[in-house]
């Protein structure tokens, strides 16, 4: 059968034209991104202001910290779930993913972001045993800032995880770049590549530890996502026993992460004139997963919904009342909306799909409704009062943002895109040894008249 | 990877429809063996019916017991033809072929055993009628569409004949190929249902986009059927241990965990008896243990965090009833079987290469799954029932009798006979999926190594 | 005038793609001839017409008619008996969302099977299309629906690419 198949020219860039135009981007850098790198620090200081007001206006008020916590599992669910875009279709062998895998690993340099706001977080998070009183938590008889410190190890690791995954995945393209002429950022490149020449025995400890820390980088995000959504959300309110949540937390994350990895991915593509490299396929194949995840927003979210509707106890009952037909109705509404209905209706039709501005429009809205999710959750948690109740009787009211929460808001955009612009100005946004692996394992082909891509599947 | 050798289209003829178009000597003996026991079973079941639900070992406050259980183990077992067939096809994963026709059809007659025991345990079966359809309309009694005793019918229902719509529909080409094999009524049988296939460009087009589209129609059905049973369940604030907001994925991924195994269980059976070593290969096994590997580690995962919150209240009934499921005889003994066969055997045994790749250790550790899954649910509904409850106000204990261990095995017997009758007139592993096969493999040098390779179609510019 | 069905019969893939080049060469619409394998080839492999289809169109219609006919079913028969259960309101909608859903989607996969045999113009038991059995065993099959009075034509053309054999019928 295979005399059927005979090759068809290559016009994909060859590697001397990928290694030299990808590496003179980080070199030379582009006047959008010196832009849009002076716009990311101006917010992220208003962001810094807005942190040092929310901690001079004092602890003592816990429903003060809501927005400042919701923001922090904004960063949770969106950046630190974007590497997983790169590590899940590369442990399936996908090659589809190879120009976007950077992308999304880059946003591991945001962890440092997630790592900073969570310091002053911790501060605001009660003790377990206060008044010789033990509250409800996944930690049972546990020391009283057990939560704390686990929640810090969490998110801290995961930061360190993120940023080791980053690190050895951009080795050979850091050798490339220290080989690319003299200067600081070369000498840093070289530091950084730690002696990789290229041998086979380094390519094959390199493909060991991408495949290691991509697994571990997993696991750790699932951790902390249980940690995070159970100490920082469910445990502040009475009764609130929802098994599912942490699980709807870090999948609701998958979805966010992905729609930040097409969003980047886009400006990146758009404004790094990297049309050859990153292309329509990168696009409809993650709008295709962006489809699938915004589906189990619904599932996951209906799973524990139907539980508490139909179950009608005094908990069950506040619960929901807190979380969907409360104070925060708009934000559940608006999240329904944007994280699903919207999603739903766009996606389910393949010219959308198979488009790359479809996706992108629909991946804005996706973070929208992200960011009132958590919002919905995380004020309405930490506006509660009656910790120790058996569940909760009184639902406050809503809690709408003050000036420093509007300022951590945008800061927290800011510092974000400050971190993630910053790290492509070192390492390459798109992965120039992933190009030039996939150029080897994939040609394009004709099938007696048709045409097709051969994809090599190596052991 | 590639451990086949290639076979011209009408070797693969041959060679697949080696138990469809000739009787095996076994196939004979095996069907009449199951028959005894799908028999007996029916006999089981008039019993019962005669005699009324007391020959069970049902009894307050323990209302459900073997035969709700079994009904969930083999919904579970049916998520295996959506799994294989659905996800792996939207994922173009190659090593599907062999197996998608054997897991859908695992799917149909799991999914109609399934709903043979809601039938069974009603003891007056006939009044299930009364429940699902809007039928009494002098009287304006309807069916409470509030109650989950409705829901379950409507899934299982939808997707028992997604199911078979999706089984039929991917068996026309080879329905068509049967016709071009055939004489006499048997030739006029497959005309029929083959519709008159050609094989041309129009309908492999549609056979291609067809399997597309009806996977992604079933996937979010078979998501939504377990969860529905679950409901069963957890939508019960009553029962301790039920009322779980964790329990749909959970049951899901269960499913799954189980439903996959049933198919690895099944592949090799099919290797053994029909003697496919050409088709189902070690390679296959593999894959699907590698896949296993995930799906019963997040189950585990599932399973830790459902124990985690049920713990996480620290309310007394909840730690009283999980003391008894975990601590207590008998149920500490079923737990730790179920765990040990669930998961620490068979996992831990995948990690290994040599025991993903040989056959037996996979037969035996997919089986081990099957038992602890059966015990998962056995433990889920029998001892929560058996606690005093707010409405029984009396606590018990049960014992399944005869009669439900009789239905048990008639469940076995009934989904084994079933597919060896499929199998004598339908081949078990799509023909033309094969031969797409071996038609879009192919092999890329890269410098002097040869690496296998995948065809996938382009779009002209 | 009499429509005739021709079929010629091509060991390789490569034979039966210039066997169409051929006819297309001699005037044959692509739309009068049909490639026939026993394997699902890429689509336009033999330089083949390739068929416009609305099979999208089928789940869509299923799926309103499954979602209206189970809001009737569930709305319907609560509203006719309205009896409280559970605590719950007659119109209970997070429990009427599962049926509907249930519903919705058991017609959109009904109606997408009919589509399925609709487009693929099934079934097609009485017209009088040359075939070979031989097609399920490999060899590939170039059939031209024409007049009577290219019959020769035809033959000739899928004579020069090769064929082993011409049928008509």
């Amino acid at each position: 059968m295979a005399s059927n198949i005979t090759a068809a020219p290559d016009h994909r860039p060859t590697f001397q034209e990928a290694a030299g135009e990808l590496v003179s981007k980080v070199r030379a850098g582009s006047s959008a991104s010196r832009l849009w790198l002076m716009i990311a620090a101006a917010l992220a200081l208003v962001g810094l202001v807005g942190v040092i007001g929310r901690i001079i206006d004092g602890y003592s008020d816990r429903s003060a910290w809501g927005y400042y916590a919701a923001m922090v599992s904004f960063l949770l669910s969106t950046a630190a779930a974007a590497p997983m875009v790169s590590i899940a279709p590369t442990l399936a062998r996908a090659s589809w993913v190879r120009p976007v895998t950077r992308v999304s690993q880059l946003f591991a340099s945001v962890g440092v972001v997630t790592a900073l706001m969570h310091i002053p977080l911790m501060f605001a998070l009660p003790p377990l045993v206060e008044e010789g009183v033990r509250r409800r938590s996944i930690w049972f008889g546990a020391g009283a800032y057990t939560p704390h410190v686990w929640g810090t190890i969490a998110i801290f690791g995961l930061t360190f995880l993120g940023l080791a995954l980053l690190w050895a995945s951009s080795i050979p393209d850091l050798r490339a770049i220290a080989e690319s002429g003299e200067g600081r950022r070369q000498r840093w490149a070289a530091r950084l590549a730690m002696g990789f020449i290229g041998t086979d025995t380094q390519w094959k400890a390199l493909r060991m530890r991408i495949g290691v820390l991509g697994s571990f980088y997993f696991l750790f995000l699932i951790f902390t996502h249980l940690v995070f959504s159970a100490d920082f959300a469910m445990a502040l309110v009475a009764g609130w026993k929802d098994a599912i949540f942490p699980m709807y937390h870090a999948m609701t994350g998958l979805q966010s992460g992905l729609a930040s990895t097409i969003i980047a991915a886009y400006f990146i593509r758009r404004y790094g004139h990297l049309e050859r490299y990153i292309e329509l396929d990168q696009f409809w194949a993650m709008s295709k997963l962006l489809f699938a995840t915004s589906l189990l927003w619904f599932y996951f979210f209906f799973s524990a919904f139907i539980v508490f509707w139909y179950g009608r106890s005094g908990p069950d009952q506040a619960t929901n009342d807190l979380l969907v037909s409360g104070p925060f109705r708009w934000a559940f509404f608006a999240t329904f909306l944007m994280s699903f209905v919207i999603p739903l209706f766009t996606l389910m039709f393949n010219p959308v799909r198979h488009s790359i501005r479809g996706p992108v429009i629909v991946s804005f809205i996706i973070l929208g409704g992200m960011l009132l999710d958590r919002i919905r959750i995380y004020v309405a948690a930490w506006s509660t009062t009656g910790i120790n109740d058996r569940y909760l009787r009184e639902i406050p009211a809503t809690r709408w943002p003050d000036i420093f929460d509007l300022m951590v808001i945008l800061g927290t955009f800011g510092a974000a895109a400050l971190a993630f612009i910053l790290a492509t100005r070192l390492i390459p946004a798109v992965s120039l040894w992933e190009i030039q692996y996939s150029r080897l394992l994939t040609r394009p082909a004709r099938f007696i008249r048709g045409h097709a891509l051969i994809i090599g599947k190596p052991d | 990877m590639q451990q086949h050798r290639e076979l011209s289209e009408q070797q693969i003829n041959v060679q697949l429809l080696n138990g469809t178009l000739a009787t095996p000597r076994w196939w004979k003996w095996a069907v009449l063996g199951l028959l005894i026991i799908v028999l007996a079973g029916f006999s089981t079941f008039g019993f019962m019916i005669n005699k009324g639900l007391g020959v069970t070992g049902l009894n307050r406050p323990v209302f459900w017991g073997t035969l709700i259980t079994t009904f969930v183990f083999w919904v579970g077992i049916s998520h295996a033809g959506i799994m294989i067939s659905a996800i792996l096809r939207l994922t173009q994963a190659e090593w599907r072929r062999p197996v998608t026709r054997a897991a859908e059809l695992l799917t149909v007659f799991s999914l109609i055993t399934a709903l043979s025991f809601p039938v069974i345990h009603a003891g007056r079966p006939w009044r299930i009628i009364y429940w699902i359809l809007p039928y009494d309309f002098s009287r304006g009694i309807w069916p409470n569409v509030r109650s989950p005793l409705v829901w379950d019918p409507a899934a299982i229902g939808t997707y028992l004949t997604g199911s078979i719509l999706f089984l039929y529909v991917a068996l026309l080409p080879d329905l068509g190929n049967l016709r071009d094999r055939t004489v006499g009524w048997r030739n006029r049988l497959y005309s029929l249902l083959s519709l008159g296939w050609r094989g041309n460009s129009r309908q492999w087009r549609m056979q291609t986009t067809a399997g597309i589209l009806l996977s992604a129609l079933m996937l979010p059905i078979f998501v939504s059927v377990h969860s529905i049973v679950s409901w069963d369940f957890a939508v019960t604030p009553s029962v301790e241990g039920w009322h779980s907001t964790i329990f749909a994925p959970y049951f899901v991924i269960g499913a799954v965990h189980s439903g996959v195994s049933a198919v690895v269980t099944m592949m090799a059976l099919m290797r053994w008896l029909w003697k496919w070593d050409n088709f189902i290969r070690p390679e296959h096994f593999d894959a699907l243990a590698r896949l296993l590997i995930v799906v019963g580690t997040a189950w585990f995962a599932f399973t830790l965090i459902e124990l985690l919150y049920s713990f996480y209240t620290l309310e007394a009934q909840e730690l009283a009833f999980r003391d008894m499921q975990i601590f207590q005889w008998p149920w500490a003994f079923l737990f730790i079987v179920f765990l040990i066969t669930g998961f620490f055997i068979p996992v831990p045994a995948w990690l290994f290469k040599r025991v993903r790749n040989s056959i037996p250790w996979m037969f035996w550790t997919s089986i081990s799954v099957n038992i602890g899954m059966w015990l998962e649910r056995f433990l889920i509904i029998v001892p929560a029932l058996s606690r005093k409850q707010p409405f029984v106000y009396t606590w018990g204990s049960y014992h399944p009798s005869l009669t439900e261990m009789m239905m048990i095995v008639w469940s076995l017997a009934f989904v084994g006979m079933n597919m060896l009758l499929f199998a004598r007139f339908f081949p078990l592993i799509p023909l033309f999926e094969q031969k797409e096969a071996q038609a879009f493999s192919s092999r890329i040098q890269i410098g002097r190594a040869s690496v296998p390779a995948v065809l996938r179609e382009q779009e002209q510019e | 005038m009499a429509i005739k069905s021709i079929l010629g019969l091509y060991e390789s893939p490569d034979a039966g793609a210039n066997a169409l080049d051929g006819l297309h060469a001699a005037g044959i619409e692509p739309h009068q001839t049909e490639v026939l394998t026993g394997t699902p080839y890429p689509e336009g492999a033999f330089g083949e017409h390739v068929p416009q289809h609305r099979l999208f169109r089928f789940p869509a219609f299923g799926a309103m008619f499954g979602f209206t006919l189970a809001l009737l079913y569930t709305a319907g028969t609560q509203l006719a008996w309205p009896l409280v259960t559970g605590g719950k309101p007659i119109l209970a909608v997070p429990a009427m969302l599962i049926i509907l859903y249930e519903f919705t989607m058991l017609n959109a996969v009904i109606f997408t099977v009919v589509g399925i045999i609709f487009e693929s113009r099934l079934p097609d038991f009485f017209s009088k299309k040359a075939y070979d059995r031989r097609i399920s065993e490999g060899l590939i099959g170039i059939a031209v629906a024409c007049d009577e009075q290219k019959v020769s034509e035809v033959e000739a053309v899928l004579k020069r690419a090769g064929a082993l054999e011409i049928k008509t019928a």
